[in-house]
């Protein structure tokens, strides 16, 4: 299954509104997708389960995809969040 | 007995009523047992979930309309109500032989544990927003009606904290203001009762004991003060004050489908910001002459493939049709690298503020910019009432951008068949050094429009979202001031209209300085229209002019503003 760790750009991490565009992001690849933190993976289509992992900004996250077009997919997802889910990147 | 308990004042307004006090939302009932075989209790489950989905989005629309309020709150209630991972732990205890009611209520307790656990405030916060939602589920479930019974008369809602839901959904014209014993003025119910016009304080320790068997409660929304049963004394500062608050909105009403003027009948366009579809209904109800600044992103954004012309033009149409006559201002795409468009190849950037954004992004990715101005062409073509369109191009910075945007445009028209007749050409002025060239840009457009956020941050080198750095710029710096001032020379020398779209524009004191500087259109947030045309009506031009020259040689920024609220600021 593929998968990457990327860091969270975003100043606010995964809370609300990019967990949100993340999680409709993972549901509209139309495959499994989860997320891990510290180890603990949840279903990256679910906001909940997604904010539960209190993800903040500069912390790692793991995506891992499965199903056909699994690659593609977890490219799509990895550069989604490396571009900061819609709130920019805290670098500047 | 008489006393008085100060909180912090979340929403301005003062009122005067019994107090009537509203329970918190139930979220766990007596568990009646299952009403059927699981694969029942799963498809009631579904339902409930799917209607209390619906009821949020309904109530997302509602705020959105109101005053064009924050929507983001509902928007992630509903979120959860349509969380994969909930119905699926409540399915599987359904499995397990529970109700749905039990099994549905488990599900939301064990995200609510999960969240409530975290030291992180943001988090434990969410806690009692999955308690919001859960108690609508649960209720719709139960058949129980959530609907808070207040009394006909307008009365003081007194709470230990209200739920943003209870917040929205209690009929408006029966709350006169709502204490709460605890919450903040950044809780969303605080901010809610802000976007509804709500007088409120929080955070009032010993509210729900003290006021128990009082027979009226005068709340202050701006200075926090609860009175408990007031003497004569504060209940006349009180009324009076209440009067003075409502004559203010009287006046505001009157004026609400006027025109904007100032006083000698000097005509000011005052236009609203528009950002999607859910805005355009508050525009119009607030008296919005038309749209000063409407962001075409909403469409592109979150997208795998590029809309459609067809999809734009639609869009586009309805926006449009929604003014009637009047002109509406459409913005060209202005996405940075921050933003990223899947169907848009591009490198990511250290620095997308000063990246490929704007027209420059436009004059190099020209089939998506000739998509766009065919779509705004053929709605042009296509409104149901002739009246001007006004195409602006963002974040120009050099006279050659408006040469090939204009060019662009002109040979899009020609393979349309579409005349150009009542399309104004317009540019941002955001970028400092479009600001400086404005002689230059002038004679090439039909107008001007001063986006102030941008160029206040281009011009000091601030970040507005850096917040130690943010408090450093202020648009009353006489050296913007001046900026403004040439900028609306060079429109006047050569027959260039100029507008100002940025929060500035709201600001009703600083709105006066600017159509002393000679800005003709303001665009702006709606719920900011009226204050900004009663201010103008009370002025005449010279008034305005007068103000405008003493804030531009006041020696800094504060002094500047000192003079203008002197100058024009609301009498007592």
């Amino acid at each position: 299954m593929p998968s990457q760790t990327v860091t969270l750009p975003n100043p606010t991490g995964l809370h609300a509104r990019p967990a949100k565009v993340f999680a409709e992001a993972a549901a509209a690849t139309g495959l499994t997708v989860t997320v891990a933190k510290d180890g603990r993976a949840v279903n990256a289509r679910s906001v909940l389960s997604v904010l539960t992992l209190d993800c903040h900004h500069g912390d790692d996250i793991t995506i891992t995809v499965e199903g056909e077009g699994a690659e593609h997919a977890l490219a799509g997802l990895v550069s989604l969040v490396a571009s900061g889910l819609g709130e920019g990147a805290a670098t500047a | 007995m008489t006393a008085t308990l100060t909180g912090q004042g979340a929403a301005p307004g003062v009122a005067m009523g019994r107090p009537f006090t509203v329970a918190p939302p139930v979220t766990a009932v007596p568990d009646p047992g299952p009403t059927g075989p699981p694969a029942i209790e799963k498809s009631r489950l579904r339902e409930a979930l799917a209607q209390a989905a619906t009821e949020l989005h309904g109530l997302a629309e509602r705020m959105r309309v109101a005053a064009g309020g924050d929507a983001e709150i509902f928007e992630a209630h509903a979120a959860f109500a349509e969380d994969p991972e909930l119905a699926e732990q409540a399915g599987s205890l359904i499995d397990a032989g529970q109700s749905a009611i039990a099994a549905v209520a488990a599900a939301f307790g064990t995200f609510r544990e999960l969240l409530a656990a975290s030291d992180n405030e943001y988090l434990a916060a969410r806690a009692a927003d999955l308690d919001d939602v859960a108690a609508r589920v649960v209720a719709i479930l139960c058949g129980a009606s959530r609907a808070v019974d207040l009394p006909d008369e307008p009365c003081i809602v007194v709470a230990r904290e209200l739920t943003p839901s209870q917040t929205a959904e209690m009929p408006r014209e029966r709350i006169a203001a709502i204490a709460t014993e605890t919450g903040s003025p950044t809780s969303h119910a605080a901010i809610l009762a802000r976007t509804l016009g709500i007088p409120a304080v929080v955070g009032v320790s010993g509210l729900l004991k003290v006021t128990e068997g009082a027979r009226r409660l005068a709340v202050d929304g701006r200075t926090g003060d609860v009175h408990v049963d007031p003497d004569d004394q504060i209940v006349e500062t009180i009324a009076a004050r209440a009067a003075s608050e409502a004559a203010r909105r009287a006046e505001l009403e009157d004026v609400r489908h006027e025109p904007g003027r100032t006083a000698d009948g000097v005509p000011i366009e005052l236009v609203a910001n528009i950002a999607g579809r859910g805005e355009l209904a508050a525009a119009i109800d607030a008296g919005a002459e038309g749209a000063g600044l409407v962001r075409t992103e909403l469409l592109f954004q979150d997208r795998r493939t590029e809309p459609t012309v067809d999809e734009q033009h639609a869009y586009y149409l309805e926006v449009l049709d929604a003014f009637g006559d009047k002109r509406v201002v459409f913005r060209t795409l202005d996405i940075g690298a921050d933003k990223p468009m899947p169907f848009v190849a591009r490198e990511q950037e250290p620095n997308p503020a000063l990246g490929l954004r704007g027209i420059r992004l436009s004059l190099r990715r020209p089939k998506l910019f000739e998509n766009q101005l065919r779509a705004l062409l053929r709605a042009h073509r296509d409104r149901a009432v002739a009246g001007p369109i006004g195409i602006m191009f963002p974040l120009v910075s050099r006279v050659e951008e408006v040469q090939a945007a204009r060019s662009e445009l002109q040979r899009v028209a020609d393979d349309e068949g579409i005349d150009l007749a009542g399309v104004e050409v317009g540019v941002m002025i955001e970028v400092p050094s479009a600001a400086l060239a404005a002689e230059r840009l002038a004679p090439m457009v039909d107008f001007m429009s001063i986006g102030t956020n941008d160029l206040l941050q281009y011009l000091y080198a601030v970040d507005r979202l850096v917040a130690e750095v943010a408090e450093l710029v202020e648009v009353c710096e006489p050296v913007v001031l001046d900026l403004i001032a040439g900028v609306t020379a060079a429109g006047d020398r050569h027959g260039a209209w100029v507008g100002v779209c940025g929060e500035t524009a709201s600001d009703p004191e600083v709105a006066g300085a600017l159509v002393g500087l000679g800005v003709r259109e303001l665009s702006m947030v709606t719920g900011a229209l009226g204050e900004v045309k009663s201010l103008l009506r009370r002025h005449d031009l010279a008034t305005l002019q007068q103000a405008a020259q003493a804030a531009c040689a006041a020696p800094d920024a504060a002094q500047a503003r000192r003079v203008l609220q002197t100058a024009l600021g609301r009498p007592g």
